[in-house]
């Protein structure tokens, strides 16, 4: 055995003490830089903040600031910058090089959003599956694991799965029930037990959330949820004609034709001889987006951006230039799904137009469409006269369901001017012509007829050229003739 | 000497007999021989304890003597026995004045040399009489003359409600010198006698004492009238100093009800003593019944063990209690208060015993504040028994100590987490099996237990009352609307799809309201929708409990669930089995969790019923790995044999699609 003589015991005790000194000392350099970073980021000195938390990172790896350091970069980058391609780096690493960490499970959570953000398609959506479920295998009581069961769950449902995707929506509630995560799940187990043909389950689930949650944004979500449900699909009242809407409003709009509602539920209306489309708020009309002479078409986008094609192209209001739309000259209708794809229906053309956010177009197969609106399941509802049905395409554009025209209905009709539909699986169809005549149709998610009325029966007699449902299970009519709105009840 | 002999009477019987069998003796046969053996008898019993006899045996030992002074003088062969017998009572009491019509003159001039040459007399007088005589701090009856020995000696003379007087005489031989005593009156003194004795006296609300012992024959006047011996009265209870003005006397007894007496102040001045009417004390009591459903249970009262449960009307003493029910496992703590002439029953059910462990090493600042925080924690848990940690006992000892004793459900170890400054300290709450939850405090903060209170205290339900109904709150509904009802209810008149406009004659607006009203109700309850009233019976409905809720603690919950389970039978039993299992289940025991799920059988199978045990027991295989898929898949299978069963509660979401989704992935 070497034994050190005395003489040089203290020296090399010393020199075996010093690495771990060094990393004292390391340690608490990290926590001061990791502090200091804080401090600016809290008075919005925010390149101090990330210079101090970037030296963190790279002179101290080791030490347990450093993951909290990247987690703190990649949120700003998001958060702040708004810039996912910057925040994405910082998100790696703590994947890759701190995943024994507790803010890994942050990391991937965050991960996981910005790829289902950058998703197109379902099948894009494999790896930010995989962060979710990296989530729940690594850190099961971490308190992500409430989210990455809720976007794990939506994955699923994208990509029609719609059995996994409720089991993960309700462990998400179940498992963590003082998670932010859980309002959410449980609107999406609703609406999930919808899809499934559990109307029952659906309701039970939307009481829920308003008794557990009765103050999140989700549970005013599910009151006209359940409201609009209850009315059309359990008790489907006799459409009556409540008159003009606002109440007592008449000649008060300059050639109404389109109609649509914004995500906050404030009422869309394109006045055509304005030539502009104008957000009716309360009793306030105000003018929404830029002029966009011959529009045919509205969508909506998410953050409420209204968007109006022409056969002059898209005219959006969040984008300065218009989008050229093509050769489509019949333009019919315009949704937006899920994805950021525009679907555009033209009644010249023998197919659905796709336009992706990333540019350029293509063609799903489907028979002349009159016209077109999105369905909550991220698919779309065409109508095609001219094989006189209504098709409810899913979102690969495959026909989910075929309904033939006057099903239901004791005489049918020719031709659909317009589609509505309330995102809660009821669809609107404004109808004319054969021995049905004008009027207006609302069917459920499964093709059922809901309630029906023929314009003679409701005493209207103006030119009803677009519908929309409001949040109370009314349907509002845009007479394009009598430059006033009507509502039906 | 009659009356001295009938003191005697009852005491040692023997002894006594003897003694007056010795001098019968001598007085009517002239036995002296006989007489002599007895009384030496009588000094071999008592001479031994002469220090600790009271006034009467002290008496006899010294007559004792006399006698046997006096027999062995008239014996020739005796006599020089007498002089040793004369010098054994001076030394017991040099007090004691022989009886001079017994002893010779002779044998008395004897004895008064024998004294004189080691005492001196001292003639006392006192004024008032009726005090104490203290000499050399020795207490001594209040004679008219002591013999004492030579040198100095202090006398001091006290008496309630007068100033002390202090005597000090310096004795040699042949002196014979006098003290006398007179006081000076301070106050005015008040005395009481009570029945029975060992009674709290109080004066102006401060405890002067107890009034214990029992009066003297001097007590009989005031005993006899009330129909009492004297010996039932306590000893006199002396109020050395009542203050001028009035008083408030109070006497407080176990079992009797508190006498309180207005005293004027006619008895404070002018100064005087005063003796009270003897008090008696009424006897106060109540009733307390104790059972309980949960098997095992011992009653413990104010520490006294009284018995196995139930334990129905026994009478107890008015007043407050620590009350204890032992359960094998778990117990019931509770402070109940019993009122004179009530009955108080109580219906227990054993709750979770929590021991704490103790803090580990590691000094903070705050770190004594926060243990005293951690040692008064059990008075504010409401559904834990508190076991405070044992002084001295090391955390790890205590818990290798309570693991193999089993005598607590729940640990919980205080550890300060090591850091630059200690500012947090881990709190780790464990079953005895293992399932832990840890949770971070800040020792400095105002109440840095008030989240771990809260969540001891906090109680899952595994039930709630229901009407059998499915309710919205639609807009525009002026009440809840009837999505859904049971057969029964359907029966009794309920329409579905209509909203009930009033329940219990009152409009119930909305849902949760509804459910508020249910809670407060017992029976039936009248629905109405606009036609006829429907009445509908209040129904249990099964709840699965809540899981990761941050308002529970799982090891507590555990431990509840445990032992709410020795008490709960059929429906109910399996019921806790299902929560039990939801609960390992998240602590990830699979295992223990199938376990119990195998053996949970519901008769129900709407809401959460045995389609949801199925279920679960699915759930759980699937967790154990792929080599119990086919177990698993078998539990799916059953589960779906149960199209109602749902999961969280009645209006949860059905199992059957989800165990059909489940069987659908295991393909």
């Amino acid at each position: 055995m070497f034994v050190l003589s005395p003489r040089f015991r203290f020296p090399a005790a010393l020199l075996c003490a010093l690495p771990v000194m060094a990393q004292a000392q390391d340690g608490d350099l990290a926590e001061r830089l990791y502090h200091s970073g804080e401090r600016a980021y809290a008075s919005k000195a925010y390149k101090e903040a990330l210079d101090a938390w970037n030296q963190l990172v790279q002179t101290s790896p080791r030490s347990e600031f450093a993951p909290l350091a990247l987690l703190r970069l990649a949120r700003h980058h998001l958060e702040i910058e708004r810039k996912p391609e910057a925040a994405m780096p910082y998100l790696d690493r703590l994947r890759s090089e701190y995943l024994k960490s507790p803010e890994a499970a942050e990391g991937m959570l965050l991960r996981g959003l910005l790829l289902t953000k950058q998703a197109r398609r379902p099948a894009e959506l494999k790896d930010a599956m995989a962060d979710f479920n990296r989530i729940l295998d690594l850190f099961p009581d971490a308190p992500a694991g409430g989210e990455a069961r809720l976007h794990l769950g939506r994955a699923w449902r994208d990509q029609g799965q719609w059995g996994r995707a409720l089991h993960l929506f309700i462990d998400s509630f179940r498992l963590h029930p003082g998670s932010p995560a859980a309002p959410g799940a449980m609107l999406e187990a609703a609406e999930t037990l919808d899809l499934m043909g559990d109307l029952p389950g659906c309701l039970r689930m939307l009481q829920r959330l308003r008794t557990e949650a009765p103050q999140s944004p989700e549970a005013q979500e599910a009151i006209w949820r359940m409201a609009v449900r209850v009315k059309h699909r359990l008790q489907k009242p006799p459409l009556r004609n409540e008159g003009p809407w606002p109440a007592g409003r008449v000649k008060w709009l300059k050639t109404p034709t389109l109609l649509a509602f914004a995500p906050d539920g404030d009422l869309l209306i394109f006045q055509n001889d304005l030539d502009r489309t104008f957000r009716l708020h309360g009793s306030d009309l105000t003018p929404q987006g830029p002029t966009a002479p011959g529009t045919r078409a509205l969508a909506v986008a998410p953050t409420g951006a209204v968007w109006m094609l022409s056969k002059n192209g898209l005219i959006r209001e969040d984008t300065p230039a218009a989008q050229p739309l093509g050769a489509l000259g019949a333009i019919t209708g315009a949704a937006l799904d899920g994805w950021g794809n525009l679907w555009v229906a033209d009644a010249k053309t023998p197919a659905l137009t796709l336009f992706p956010p990333e540019g350029g177009s293509r063609a799903v197969a489907s028979p002349a469409a009159n016209a077109l609106a999105p369905l909550a399941t991220g698919g779309v509802v065409i109508a095609a006269d001219a094989d006189r049905k209504l098709l409810f395409l899913d979102p690969d554009g495959q026909p989910r369901l075929v309904v033939p025209y006057g099903k239901d209905l004791p005489a049918p009709f020719k031709a659909v001017t317009a589609l509505a539909t309330d995102g809660a699986g009821q669809v609107a169809a404004l109808v004319e012509g054969g021995d049905f005549g004008e009027g207006v149709v609302i069917l459920g998610p499964d093709g059922a007829v809901l309630r029906q009325a023929t314009f003679k029966s409701l005493a209207i007699s103006g030119r009803i050229t677009s519908l929309a449902f409001d949040r109370s299970g009314g349907l509002i009519l845009c007479d394009r003739r009598n430059d006033l709105l009507i509502r039906l009840n | 000497m009659s009356l001295l002999c009938a003191a005697l009477w009852g005491q040692d019987a023997a002894l006594k007999d003897t003694f007056l069998q010795a001098k019968a003796l001598w007085a009517t046969q002239g036995d002296r021989e006989g007489a002599t053996t007895r009384f030496d008898t009588v000094v071999a019993g008592l001479a031994p304890k002469a220090v600790g006899l009271d006034t009467e045996w002290f008496q006899v030992l010294c007559e004792s003597y006399n006698w046997l002074a006096v027999l062995d003088d008239r014996s020739a062969q005796n006599r020089p026995r007498a002089q040793v017998r004369l010098q054994a009572l001076i030394d017991l009491n040099p007090d004691f004045d022989l009886d001079r019509a017994l002893t010779s003159q002779r044998l008395a001039a004897v004895f008064d040399r024998l004294k004189g040459e080691k005492y001196a007399l001292v003639k006392l007088t006192y004024a008032p009489e009726g005090g104490r005589l203290l000499v050399d701090g020795r207490p001594g009856t209040p004679l008219p003359k002591k013999y004492l020995p030579f040198g100095t000696h202090k006398l001091t003379y006290t008496r309630p409600g007068h100033a002390t007087a202090e005597i000090t005489l310096d004795l040699g031989p042949r002196d014979a010198k006098s003290a006398d005593f007179k006081l000076t009156r301070t106050a005015s003194t008040l005395t009481l006698y009570v029945h029975p004795s060992d009674v709290e006296v109080l004066l102006d609300g401060q405890s002067l004492g107890f009034a214990i012992g029992k009066a003297g024959p001097d007590a009989a006047p005031m005993a006899l009238p009330l129909g009492l011996r004297p010996e039932d009265l306590s000893a006199p209870f002396i109020i050395p100093e009542l203050p001028a003005g009035k008083h408030r006397l109070e006497l407080r007894a176990p079992c009797f009800r508190t006498r309180t007496l207005e005293l004027g102040a006619d008895l404070a001045t002018p100064l005087a003593d005063h003796t009270l009417e003897p008090i008696r004390m009424e006897p106060s009591k109540g009733t307390l019944s104790v059972s309980s459903v949960w098997p095992g249970g011992e009653l413990f009262l104010a520490g006294q063990s009284r018995g196995l449960l139930p334990v129905m009307d026994i009478p107890v003493c008015s007043g407050p209690y620590d009350l204890l029910v032992r359960f094998p496992s778990g117990g019931f703590s509770q402070q109940i208060t019993v009122e004179e002439g009530q009955s108080v029953r109580l219906e227990v059910r054993p709750k979770p015993r929590l021991a704490f462990l103790g803090l580990e090493a590691g000094d903070f600042t705050g770190r004594a504040r926060f243990l005293a925080q951690l040692e008064t924690l059990g008075d504010r848990l409401q559904q834990l028994v508190y076991l405070p940690a044992r002084p001295d006992e090391p955390p790890q000892e205590a818990l290798v100590r309570l693991k193999a004793s089993r005598d607590t459900e729940l640990v919980l170890i205080a550890r300060p987490v090591p850091d630059q400054v200690i500012h947090r300290v881990e709190l780790s709450l464990a079953t005895l099996d293992g399932e832990e939850e840890r949770l971070l405090v800040k020792p400095l903060e105002q109440d840095p237990l008030d989240s771990l209170v809260a969540r001891l205290n906090a109680v899952p339900r595994l039930q709630q009352p229901g009407l059998g109904l499915s309710i919205l709150d639609v807009p525009g509904e002026p009440g809840p609307w009837v999505l859904a009802a049971s057969e029964s209810a359907l029966k009794a008149g309920l329409q579905t799809g209509k909203p009930l406009l009033a329940v219990q004659g009152k409009p119930v607006p909305t849902v949760l309201e509804l459910r508020q009203l249910l809670e407060a109700t017992k029976g039936p309850v009248s629905l109405s929708q606009g036609g006829a009233t429907a009445i509908l019976p209040i129904q249990t409905e099964a709840l699965e409990v809540s899981l990761g809720s941050p308002a529970l603690s799982y090891p507590a919950v555990l431990a509840q669930l445990r032992l709410h389970y020795a008490g709960a039978k059929s429906d109910d039993a399996n019921l806790v089995k299902l929560n039990l299992a939801l609960v390992l289940m998240q602590f990830r025991r699979y295992d223990k969790a199938i376990e119990l799920l195998r053996d949970a059988r519901l008769s129900t199978t709407r809401g959460v019923s045995q389609g949801t045990i199925d279920y679960h027991t699915g759930r759980c295989f699937l967790h154990l790995g792929t080599s119990y898929q086919s177990e698993a898949g078998q539990a799916f299978r059953q589960a779906l044999k149960y199209p109602q069963s749902t999961l969280l509660g009645p209006d949860g979401p059905l199992v059957a699609p989800l165990a059909r989704q489940a069987l659908e992935d295991l393909k």
